[in-house]
């Protein structure tokens, strides 16, 4: 289940998933707002040293693909892959962003959300209104940083000036000329025609490093930076007919060449705010697309399309993997995570298994391996409490603690460590409980001894309720265990209508604890002057509460033989402060 | 139709060759020449071209015993594609093993490599029912399991003082190789634990190793109850 995360609440990663190999999704959105979601990656001084860790859509992955842009997908507007072990060193901190692209503040941003997913499942979600925000054009929503060990933090602090007040804050430098490359995107509708990339790399220079003097020290390969815009980028290896880069530009700079640089102002977000109105950042042209006029032959499309499934020059050890988009259209799985020549959205391609992914071959890999590891999260979690529960199903008594017997339903015992004897429960008590062989048995066995005892019973979620002098009734169903220091008595409620004649709970009061079952996740009622719940479904109810037992009888037959159309309800009354909890399970 | 509420069950990138896609399904890169032994009937979905061959000739004669001669419950499963699993909803975990040795219940396996080194052992000691004993599959190798758990598991160190630790046999789902294993029966009369019979039965482990629990006493196999 996904935990809500608020502006603020941290958690260790390692507390959340056990996997490390994530996906983030963001979602936002607002009327007429385009977004560009970004990950910074920040040294140990939260600076932007390595602008290769500045992962957004014109640079969708870092250099040892750690972090990867998969583009819109799954109801996300934009999701990375992080695969934290893989991190550099250097990388402390993993920044989400979303900016608005154009005009717009951030108030105007309709629900949305920040997600961690991991092996399929949501793990972490931290939502957010426009209503938190107000002038802001960017915001950082979460971090990813390393203390020790890598945690989540959801931020959620808005930026006035959009993208440069971002940058400015991470150490980035902003260029002066951002002006100038609008015109002349706005007249080619395609991108920069590569040609016009003569001078340098449109964002190559490190931001927060001192700026490269003219020529900039190509980015170290930013290897493919990957053509964020279908145009499938030209394999290193192919000859692209790519004007001819002056000497110095390194081959995977994007064939954005927005504008020259300054030198010594490094250019580090003009792409995005010029790119974006053009095509969304991140967005696959549909399949069968034509580049659109205007745009310079994609060196990508030297090759001849290859036949679907085959990539030549990275051959997967067995054909290529299952890749993790469903097929053909490809609407997310953003063809830049691994630039294939050929591979992306090829015309009438059928793309049996989309993508190949991005590793090729099966990897191996996917946490460490062996035996420990995978079963490290599973571990018991000992703690000097009497009762701890292991998981939401599973539940340790250390009986050395405090010494009492505990009294636990037969049965319920999955393991034990140590000298623990275990006994019947005397018959008075028995006697007592079974009364007039309702077929409501209750056996209870009395666990003795030092030692640790596991409880658990059918996987029924379990829940330790402590009391401290007050009361409590439990229907006897749904006990599972309990200190024998808690006094008990059992009760009997008698109305037409319930199986078996008669409800039987057990009231406890005392000190102690009473491990309560119940199938699937309980709700806890305020008992009001119309609480009424099913017989079937109860499970226990603060001991100050009247029950009342009310039968409805309906005029209409349920639909299903063997019911009578007649349903008891009990009703509860009590003062303000009492409760019931109900299962969503009617045994 | 609005997918936005479903849309967040896609299923992740792949990342290894076995992965949990939520906790109650197991994902499989499969690979041609990399096949993948998996419980009988156990397949709820597959992508791409997977072929599925019950009770190979290799595993009918590994497992010969494994339960009353009807042969094992297995399939060998060969092909490129995703292959998806899972049991009836009971938890999967999967394992990276790196030359560790498992012993698995039977009925708590799913699926294995097929390259990883596995026979049949049946667990002295103990006859749970005419039948029906209780019987293991040890895996060893490099490679990857999956077990089923219903509930999560938890997984306990032995080996913690003199004690031995002690585990209702239909909770069990795996113990590492090297634990000693010895029947016990609790000849009490008063001492009724475990289910049903009145006959008292655990399993005690000691030595050097861990077990893994299921916080359920349900053993049945319902891969095979399904029939």
């Amino acid at each position: 289940m996904a935990r809500e995360f608020q502006r603020g609440h941290k958690a260790r990663i390692s507390d959340l998933t056990a996997g490390r190999d994530l996906y983030v999704g963001v979602q936002i959105a607002g009327p007429g707002l385009t977004f560009d979601i970004s990950c910074f990656g920040l040294d140990a001084n939260e600076r932007l040293s390595d602008d290769r860790y500045f992962i957004f859509f014109n640079q969708p992955k870092s250099p040892e693909e750690a972090i990867q842009q998969l583009g819109p997908q799954a109801g996300d507007t934009d999701s990375f892959r992080v695969t934290l072990d893989s991190v550099p060193s250097a990388i402390q901190k993993l920044s989400f962003t979303a900016t608005i692209d154009g005009a717009g503040q951030m108030s105007q941003v309709g629900p949305g959300y920040l997600r961690i997913v991991a092996g399929g499942e949501e793990v972490a979600r931290y939502s957010f209104t426009g209503s938190e925000f107000s002038t802001e054009r960017a915001v950082m929503l979460g971090d990813f940083y390393l203390k020790d060990v890598w945690r989540f933090a959801a931020v959620g602090q808005g930026f006035d000036g959009g993208l440069d007040a971002l940058l400015k804050n991470f150490g980035g430098e902003v260029a002066e000329e951002e002006p100038a490359p609008a015109p002349a995107q706005g007249a080619t509708p395609g991108f920069a025609p590569p040609g016009q990339a003569a001078p340098a790399p449109g964002f190559a220079p490190p931001a927060g490093a001192p700026a490269p003097a003219a020529p900039p020290a190509p980015a170290p390969p930013a290897p493919q930076p990957a053509p964020a815009f279908g145009a499938p980028q030209g394999p290193p290896q192919g000859t692209p007919p790519q004007g001819t880069p002056p000497p110095g530009t390194p081959q995977g700079s994007p064939p954005q060449g927005v504008q020259p640089p300054a030198p010594g102002t490094p250019q580090m977000h003009g792409a995005p705010t010029i790119a974006a109105p053009i095509a969304p950042p991140g967005q696959v042209p549909p399949p069968g697309q034509v580049p659109p006029p205007g745009q310079v032959p994609p060196p990508g499309q030297v090759p001849p399309p290859p036949p679907p499934g085959q990539f030549p020059g990275r051959q997967p050890p067995f054909g290529q993997q299952p890749g993790q988009a469903p097929p053909a259209p490809a609407p997310y799985g953003q063809p830049p995570v691994q630039p294939y020549p050929g591979q992306p959205g090829q015309p009438g391609q059928p793309a049996p298994y989309g993508q190949p992914q991005p590793m090729g071959g099966v990897p191996q890999g996917g946490g460490a391996p062996g035996l420990q590891a995978a079963l490290a999260k599973y571990r018991e979690a000992p703690t000097g409490q009497r009762w701890t529960p292991q998981n939401p199903r599973l539940m340790r008594v250390d009986l050395g603690v405090g010494g009492q017997p505990v009294l636990a339903r037969q049965g319920t015992m999955v393991l034990y460590q140590g000298k623990v004897d275990f006994s019947y429960k005397g018959a008075g008590f028995r006697g007592r409980i079974v009364g007039n062989a309702t077929g409501q048995e209750m056996q209870l066995m009395r666990c003795t001894g030092q030692g640790q005892v596991f409880l658990a019973e059918n996987a029924a979620e379990l829940h330790p309720i402590e009391l401290q002098g007050d009361a409590i009734c439990v229907s006897a169903e749904n006990v599972l265990a309990f200190d024998e220091s808690l006094h008990h008595e059992v009760r009997r409620i008698e109305g037409h209508g319930i199986p078996g004649g008669a409800l039987f709970t057990m009231q406890f009061q005392g000190t102690g604890t009473v491990v309560v079952k119940t199938e699937g996740t309980p709700v806890v009622l305020p008992v009001t002057p119309t609480t009424f719940a099913d017989s079937n479904a109860i499970v226990a109810w603060s001991a100050g509460a009247q029950v009342i037992i009310s039968s409805q009888v309906r005029l209409r037959r349920s639909a299903y033989p063997g019911h009578s159309g007649e349903t008891v309800n009990l009703q509860f009354r009590g003062a303000p402060g009492n409760f019931i909890v109900v299962q969503p399970y009617e045994v | 139709m609005d997918q936005q509420m479903i849309s967040g069950f896609a299923p992740a990138p792949v990342a290894a060759r076995m992965e949990n896609h939520g906790a109650s399904m197991l994902k499989v890169a499969m690979q041609s020449g990399q096949d993948l032994f998996a419980r009988t009937g156990s397949m709820v979905a597959y992508e791409g071209f997977v072929q599925y061959e019950p009770n190979p000739p290799a595993v009918r004669q590994m497992a010969s015993q494994w339960l009353t001669g009807e042969g094992a419950p297995l399939m060998r499963c060969s092909g490129d594609g995703l292959l998806y699993l899972a049991d009836y909803g009971a938890n999967v975990v999967c394992i990276n093993l790196n030359g560790d040795a498992l012993s698995v219940n039977g009925t708590n396996l799913l699926a294995f490599d097929a390259h990883l080194q596995w026979g049949v052992e049946r667990v002295k000691g103990i006859a749970k029912f005419a039948g029906q004993g209780l019987f293991n599959v040890g895996v060893s190798g490099t490679g990857w399991v999956a077990l089923t758990s219903r509930g999560t598991p938890i997984v306990v160190d032995c080996g913690r003082g003199e004690d031995e630790t002690y585990v209702d046999p239909d909770a069990l789902v795996a113990w590492s190789s090297g634990l000693k294993v010895k029947g016990k029966r609790s000849f009490k009369a008063s001492s009724l634990i475990g289910r049903g019979s009145g006959e008292a039965y655990q399993l005690g482990f000691s030595g050097q190793g861990f077990v893994v629990v299921q916080p359920s006493e349900d053993s049945t196999d319902r891969l095979r109850a399904r029939g």
